[in-house]
């Protein structure tokens, strides 16, 4: 013998004149503990009503406090009890009063969907049969539980959830469109920068490349060292020693010697005659 | 209706911040974001808390009723739900026997009631002389 004192379902249960009713009963009070916006004299009240189909209906609100505290032990006695003691008649009506109860004037609860399932398959009836029973009783379809584990319920069903969650999404996308707008800018600068460094680059070339390139006074230099001249050598000065130069460089004077010869005399008399254009153009 | 406790591999107790870092570690994206529509948010988070007690009771009845393989227990709930099965034996049994018991009890004590008696009776006379006596005699001077 274990030695627990007896529970109080257990007790009711054994004072009770019926037992089967007593456990049917106990059933019915956890079906409409299941429903949060009933008051407990509400719940007594539709206890009572419903109690009035079965033969043995006292000790309604020690039931009703029993099923509030969830005591599992205590509901599958009262399980057990109803499904191996009632007759068919019995079982369809304690389904039907569980019908009753957990949907008269409002929706059945999301916990009441499963409770409703589970004392269908206690008292053994198939889905269509309970689906049946609901559509009779009620004047609406029996629908699947409503899953609130998911997302898609709570957006439907929650407007400032809804409102929230939208909004929350609108910062992302702006933080979002904001960090791309960085990244651009930032890329923009890499390339500016990289352009930069291009041209730096290429004016540097440029700049190395034009340091031979003669500037004025270096070309002039040059001319006058051609014309044998030094530099501040007027125009005067130029004229006479380019016709000296050109009278004693003139391709023409080699005439008699050779064709190579000619053809050196000719680089010579261009290379005066270019300095000396230079010089003419430049002083005027 | 899951058990998102179970696949966040949380207890239903985990307070915010718990709950808040194992949402940060889920892999799944799907799963975070369901639980944080049905967890994150305190009036969503009480009426999940509710369900899930609810579904957890009728998975332990269902074990212990053998029904974990009924026609309405199904899909998601059943998968997420469902207990092992229970071996103890069926409540309404155990009760029997404990009546029993407690009746045969009863039986042996009305049986003895009438020795039981006698020695409760010698035990308080006994008492009373004792507590009378000593007195009397410390009173005669012989202690």
């Amino acid at each position: 013998m274990s030695a627990a004192r007896f529970s109080r379902f257990e007790r009711v249960l054994i004072e009770s004149r019926s037992r089967v009713d007593t456990a049917a009963l106990l059933l019915l009070a956890w079906v409409l503990c299941k429903r949060p916006e009933l008051s407990p004299t509400q719940r007594l009240q539709r206890l009572a009503r419903a109690g009035a189909q079965f033969r043995h209906a006292i000790g309604l609100k020690q039931l009703l406090e029993i099923a509030g505290e969830q005591d599992v032990s205590a509901l599958q006695l009262a399980a057990e009890v109803v499904r191996d003691e009632s007759t068919p008649a019995r079982r369809l009506t304690v389904l039907q009063q569980a019908i009753g109860l957990a949907t008269d004037d409002g929706a059945l609860s999301p916990s009441n969907h499963y409770v409703l399932r589970f004392l269908a398959d206690l008292l053994s009836f198939e889905p269509t049969a309970l689906a049946t029973l609901f559509s009779e009783l009620t004047g609406h379809a029996l629908t699947p539980a409503e899953d609130i584990s998911r997302s898609d319920y709570w957006l439907r069903e929650d407007a400032a959830f809804r409102q929230a969650q939208a909004e929350r999404a609108r910062a992302e996308q702006q933080a979002e469109q904001q960090r791309a707008r960085e990244r651009e800018k930032a890329r923009e600068k890499a390339e500016q920068a990289n352009e930069q460094a291009r041209r730096e680059r290429e004016r540097h070339e440029r700049a190395s490349r034009s340091t031979p390139d003669p500037s004025g006074a270096y070309k002039s230099r040059r001319a006058l060292a051609v014309l044998g001249l030094s530099p501040g050598a007027t125009r005067e000065e130029i004229r006479r020693a380019y016709r000296r130069l050109a009278q004693l460089h003139h391709p023409d004077r080699a005439y008699a010697k050779s064709e190579h010869h000619v053809a050196l005399a000719s680089q010579r008399f261009q290379r005066i005659k270019n300095a000396y254009d230079y010089l003419i153009k430049a002083s005027t | 209706m899951r058990d998102l406790y179970q696949r966040l591999a949380l207890s239903p107790a985990a307070d915010q911040p718990t709950l808040d870092s194992a949402l940060s570690r889920c892999p799944n994206s799907a799963l975070r974001r369901d639980a944080e529509a049905a967890l994150g948010v305190e009036s969503h988070r009480a009426r999940y808390d509710e369900l899930h007690q609810t579904l957890g009771d009728i998975g332990r009845l269902r074990a212990g009723l053998g029904l974990t393989h009924a026609p309405h227990w199904q899909i998601d709930a059943a998968n997420d739900f469902s207990m092992p099965a229970d071996t103890a034996p069926p409540r309404v049994e155990t009760l029997g026997r404990r009546i029993a018991a407690a009746v045969s009890f009863f039986d042996r004590w009305r049986s003895a009631q009438g020795v039981w008696l006698l020695i409760t009776v010698f035990a308080m006379g006994a008492g009373v002389g004792l507590a009378l006596g000593l007195p009397l005699l410390a009173w005669l001077g012989f202690l």
